[in-house]
């Protein structure tokens, strides 16, 4: 399922994980400690400027099968990628 | 040789900027093609990794074929032990940083001041490296892990030059279709040229296997009519350049180390393929502005220790192995030589000790997966 940007923007989130100035592994490894404690059903948002953990993270939720990715907003190199933890 | 020509700076800034460009437009990244692989399972770079080396491999057999180039031409280095440990902690300080040699320049024009910072730790350890060369690492490190005085590349068999090539390509396109099946592998091509359509500079992502095929042909062009693409040699030299400015060049030659990396150089000074490591952050600053990717990306306080401890480490073993992931996978593996086939084991290796036992990420690559189970039912 992908989400368009202004429905992504309206969810309601239950937990926002700050990766911004962090890079790989670390924008991984912080996203799945976050969908660890969440309880399912439970929307995680990580914000990040790491580009390419826009790819990474959602490759590997989607293998863990541990989440669903919802959608990703981009504005400026400043990305949000929201996850709903399974 | 005397003096350079101005043509080889012209010519080394267009593949600088070409190659800056590309890498930030697929985010193409050494550390990830091998950690998501064993972690996640998340083959995408892997893939591009493969296709560059199969493209590089197949456009030196064809250069050397035609005569473009000369066998003395490819990049081989002595084979040794020291090939698989400066690969291995090469592999390790990469994921520590975060970025390989290219990824830090890429992403350092991409705005991100981490990679800035690894690239001078780099640097530093270059010279690290420089200061205990002559006698303790020469001596005592080098000399007893050589197994063979120069170097060997498999082009250097008497065999058809394309033979090898073709028949390793051939190799990886087989196993290709096993997985994917005819109308996959094909329909892979269709998928990769999607991302040109419409106005491809303001797209912020290219598909890696067609940038992987694009960068494999540029290094073609670079070997035939300049050098073999290298990264750590030229910042080397470029900070020995600095230390003539603040110790004089006396201190150059004085370090034997640095005094044979500047052999060939006219004097002390810039080179075209310095030029072009310049030229990679341009173009890779440039890619960045169009797609609106560029800022200004600084990083969090607490991981600078891995910036700075990963870009030593990547500084001292690329002297080691010697060299990058680019020089050993692209020059190297397309070269077909020895020394660096062993450096790239080494790497996969670091990456494979650092993703484990450092950063303890999942390892889903030696986990029974569920989808497994639903195949066997």
């Amino acid at each position: 399922m992908s989400l368009k940007a202004e429905e992504l923007k309206g969810l309601e989130i239950n937990h926002h994980v700050d990766g911004v100035g962090e890079v790989c592994p670390h924008t991984l490894n912080i996203a799945l400690s976050a969908l660890k404690k969440a309880k399912p059903g439970e929307v995680v948002v990580e914000e990040t400027d790491h580009s390419i953990a826009t790819k990474t993270i959602p490759a590997a939720v989607k293998m863990n099968k541990i989440a669903e990715v919802l959608g990703i907003v981009e504005e400026n190199g400043l990305y949000k990628i929201y996850l709903r933890k399974l | 040789m005397e003096f350079f020509l101005i043509d080889m700076f012209i010519a080394a800034a267009i593949f600088g900027f070409l190659y800056g460009f590309l890498l930030q437009k697929a985010d193409f990244c050494f550390v990830a093609s091998v950690r998501d692989f064993v972690s996640v399972r998340d083959s995408r770079l892997g893939k591009g990794v493969l296709i560059l080396i199969a493209t590089a491999m197949m456009g030196w057999g064809i250069s050397l074929t035609f005569g473009w180039s000369t066998i003395g031409e490819v990049w081989s280095v002595p084979i040794g032990f020291t090939n698989l440990v400066g690969g291995l902690l090469f592999g390790i300080g990469m994921t520590i940083a975060g970025s390989c040699a290219s990824g830090a320049l890429y992403r350092a024009g991409m705005g991100y001041v981490q990679f800035w910072i690894v690239i001078i730790s780099m640097m530093i350890g270059n010279i690290l490296f420089a200061l205990v060369y002559d006698p303790w690492t020469a001596n005592y490190v080098q000399q007893p892990l050589q197994l063979a005085e120069s170097g060997f590349s498999l082009f250097q068999l008497n065999l058809p030059f394309l033979l090898l090539p073709i028949l390793i390509v051939g190799v990886m396109i087989l196993i290709t279709i096993r997985q994917f099946g005819v109308k996959g592998f094909f329909n892979g091509f269709k998928e990769a040229a999607m991302d040109l359509k419409g106005n491809p500079l303001k797209r912020s992502h290219w598909d890696i296997r067609l940038v992987a095929f694009l960068l494999g042909v540029i290094a073609t062009v670079q070997f035939i009519i300049m050098s073999s693409i290298s990264i750590t040699g030229p910042e080397t030299r470029m900070v020995g350049v600095a230390l003539s400015f603040i110790f004089g060049e006396e201190f150059i030659y004085n370090n034997t180390y640095l005094n044979q990396m500047f052999a060939s150089f006219p004097s002390i000074g810039i080179g075209p393929e310095e030029t072009l490591i310049i030229f990679i952050v341009l173009g890779a600053f440039v890619a960045s502005l169009l797609s609106g990717s560029f800022r200004l990306r600084l990083p969090k306080k607490k991981r600078l220790p891995y910036a700075i401890g990963g870009g030593l480490l990547m500084g001292i073993s690329s002297r080691l192995a010697p060299g990058c992931n680019i020089a050993n996978v692209v020059s190297g593996v397309g070269g077909l030589s020895i020394s660096s086939i062993i450096v790239v084991i080494g790497m996969a290796v670091g990456v494979f000790i650092a993703t484990a036992y450092i950063f303890k990420m999942p390892l889903l690559l030696f986990q029974k997966m569920d989808f497994e189970d639903d195949i066997a039912s």
